[in-house]
């Protein structure tokens, strides 16, 4: 028989809350990832430093509006602006991305425009540990504190407000991508770019498009990061970026469903899973093994399930 | 007829054939001419190298994307840690000539360990996924510090001895390197030119095509993982006895890099490329730290404050928005930390954008970037 849970009902319920928490964000990035997959088979390396971007924007955005000192009905506006200044920032450093580092490449050898979005990632990286000394900035502490509680369950206002945001995004998207035009024409150019052109899509079009929404949602992202973690840096960008990644192959690269699936099993694997592995006799994992379980994981599902634990169709072998 | 050509006195295609001994040859006289900062920073440059010529085997040769290269380095230079510190739980106070094989032993096996699950991913999978492996062999450095003493490093590793004399000076250290790089280009370039080395270039080019033809995919791919790592090893060992001290800062993902950058802006596959990419991007960050060189950079005073100016009137347009020049003494010690990044991963966009086969390419990999691939879709109108 398995011997019970050690701990109380509440811990895991705590757990649960904090996987869906770092979830979010974790599925925010991966659709990035994966629609950048989708349209163009490749893995845009960079795209964790347009999460960091999006992240400093909207910092820079708080201090200017009034930083510490906000308080009141006005926070909400300030962390609106800041969401929509973080937005601008990445979808233009992102298609600036595109413009200059990926679109010359494109009849390159496969390993060009890796090599390439590898060199725009760290030269973001550097770029903005230098400018700011490699030292953290602090999120303004603005957001309204308390919790709610549900049976077991309690959720701080800031979690309910960071899974809530993400949720709305996803949603936003996923209705851009089944009900418009636009979405139309990116389904086409991922399914087959050359019968889309025939089509009459603008392919180079849409591939700009699919960059804009992909940083778009990094960049809410990167806000919800800072509002919820507080610290920031330069380096930021790195292992939320491996991590979406991860989140994107979980739930099949090229799928923007599964890419927001694979973000909450992420994010409930790194902290469920890791309590849970912690109650087989003989393991304790600190803190400090989620980066490790979570590239375990996605070496293992890189092995065993390339197309994706949700994945329906072969198309995209790993 | 064309043995009387042959016999031809000396031409220059007879001085390209000794290119090489004239090369190693010069580069031992150096010594003699320059101080010992120079040959320190040739000692690092060498070793550099080193890395180079291996994830060359990996990237260059065989087209395997390997990220996390940092991971054999580290394996190489543990193994000599654990086996001679002092500090170390199980040092066993073995001679360097013994731990040298048993590190790239060590490192080739976690070579395979690495390669045997990646065998079936594409280039950007296996990219991310060395990724991850070379930080999580950083992360278990520092946290099995019953093992390893976490991040307060393992200290006093001995240096080799060689007939009886102690490598010990920085030229007998250089010496040392040259003879190691010289080995090491050596093999690779045999392996490059043998049997193995057409294999690794045929998955390189097309991996479906290249098992269609009766390639064995699977065991050229660890043997090329296996390979590279086991450079990375020897470069291990011998960085851990050049420097006496290794801890897991040492070994970070900027190593990786480091090592990445000198193979593709050097020139993939181009043993040459390796050298010339370690000279600009290992040496010259050195060398703007050298005393002479601040000293001759502070006679350019004027041109700082010029540009300082410059950059002053963009600020009061856009406040904040950019730094100052900083002073000629501390260029170099920013050049060589995080400014020689952002440099790096500029050139790596700039390098795969104008000139995609490196500074100094092979020929063969000249010839494979200049020819036309037919169009893909994605550029329809």
């Amino acid at each position: 028989m398995h011997p019970a849970l050690t701990l109380s009902v509440s811990f895991w319920s705590d757990q649960f809350v904090n996987g869906l928490t770092t979830g979010s964000i974790y599925a925010l990035i991966a659709l990035g990832y994966t629609m950048v997959y989708g349209v163009l088979k490749m893995i845009n390396f960079a795209h964790g430093e347009v999460f960091m971007l999006g992240s400093f924007a909207g910092y820079g955005a708080l201090v200017v509006m009034g930083g510490n000192d906000l308080s009141g009905p006005v926070i909400a506006l300030a962390i609106l602006g800041a969401i929509i200044v973080a937005m601008a920032a990445s979808v233009s450093a992102s298609v600036v991305i595109e413009r200059l580092a990926y679109r010359p490449l494109r009849n390159a050898p496969r390993l060009a425009p890796l090599i390439s979005a590898i060199g725009v990632s760290i030269f973001l990286q550097y770029l903005v540990l230098e400018q700011t000394s490699a030292r953290a900035k602090f999120y303004p502490d603005i957001f309204p504190r308390g919790s709610l509680s549900a049976g077991p369950f309690e959720i701080t206002y800031i979690q309910l407000f960071l899974i809530a945001s993400s949720v709305a995004m996803m949603a936003l998207l996923y209705a851009i991508i089944q009900r418009t035009r636009l979405g139309r024409a990116i389904r086409a150019v991922a399914e087959n770019p050359t019968n889309a052109s025939l089509m009459g899509v603008d392919v180079n079009r849409t591939i700009v498009v699919v960059f804009i929404l992909g940083a778009a949602m990094a960049g809410v992202a990167g806000v919800l990061y800072g509002l919820f973690f507080q610290t920031i840096r330069g380096s930021m960008g790195f292992i939320p970026g491996i991590k979406a990644f991860t989140a994107a192959v979980l739930g099949g690269i090229g799928s923007i469903p599964g890419a927001m699936a694979g973000g909450y099993v992420l994010g409930l694997a790194e902290t469920v899973g890791r309590e849970l592995l912690n109650e087989l006799p003989g393991v304790s994992l600190g803190n400090q093994w989620r980066d490790v379980i979570a590239f375990t994981l996605l070496v293992t599902i890189l092995i065993f399930r390339p197309t994706g634990i949700f994945a329906q169709r072969s198309t995209t072998r790993a | 007829m064309p043995d009387r050509v042959s016999r031809l006195p000396s031409t220059p295609t007879d001085l390209l054939r000794f290119r090489w001994p004239i090369f190693i040859a010069l580069c031992c006289l150096i010594p003699f001419v320059v101080s010992d900062v120079w040959v320190q920073m040739l000692v690092f440059v060498g070793l550099f190298v080193i890395l180079g010529l291996g994830l060359n085997v990996v990237v260059g040769f065989a087209g395997l994307l390997d990220l996390g290269y940092v991971a054999f380095f580290a394996a190489g230079a543990y193994t000599m840690g654990l086996l001679t510190s002092p500090g170390s739980p199980i040092d066993a106070h073995l001679s360097f000539w013994l731990i040298l094989p048993l590190g790239i032993l060590i490192a080739s096996l976690v070579g395979l360990l690495l390669g045997l699950p990646v065998l079936p991913l594409r280039g950007d999978y296996l990219a991310i996924v060395t990724l991850g492996f070379g930080e999580i062999i950083r992360l278990f450095l520092i946290n099995r510090d019953d093992l390893t003493r976490g991040s307060q490093g393992l200290s006093a590793i001995p240096r080799p001895e060689l007939f009886g004399y102690e490598i010990d000076s920085f030229t007998r250290w250089y010496y040392f390197i040259i003879a190691a790089a010289v080995a090491v280009a050596f093999c690779t370039a045999r392996l490059r030119d043998s049997r193995i080395g057409r294999a690794w270039e045929a998955i390189r080019e097309d991996e479906d095509v290249a098992a269609a033809m009766g390639v064995n995919t699977t065991k050229y791919k660890l043997l090329a993982f296996a390979t590279g790592a086991a450079i990375g090893g020897l470069g291990g060992v011998i960085y851990a006895s050049f420097i006496g001290f290794i801890s897991p800062a040492a070994f970070s993902l900027q190593v990786s890099i480091d090592v990445l950058a000198i193979v593709i802006i050097g020139g993939m596959g181009s043993t040459p490329g390796v050298i010339v990419g370690s000279l600009i991007l290992i040496g010259v960050p050195r060398i703007l730290q050298f005393r002479e060189t601040s000293d001759l950079l502070a006679n350019f005073g004027w041109l700082r404050d010029a540009l300082n100016a410059l950059l002053g009137a963009i600020d009061a347009v856009l406040p904040g928005s950019i730094g100052r020049l900083p002073a000629a003494e501390t260029w170099g010690a920013r050049l060589a930390d995080d400014t020689r990044f952002i440099i790096f991963g500029a050139l790596l966009v700039l390098v795969m954008v104008l000139r995609p086969s490196g500074l100094w390419p092979s020929s063969r990999r000249r010839l494979e970037f200049a020819h036309d691939e037919p169009p893909a879709p994605v550029n329809a109108p």
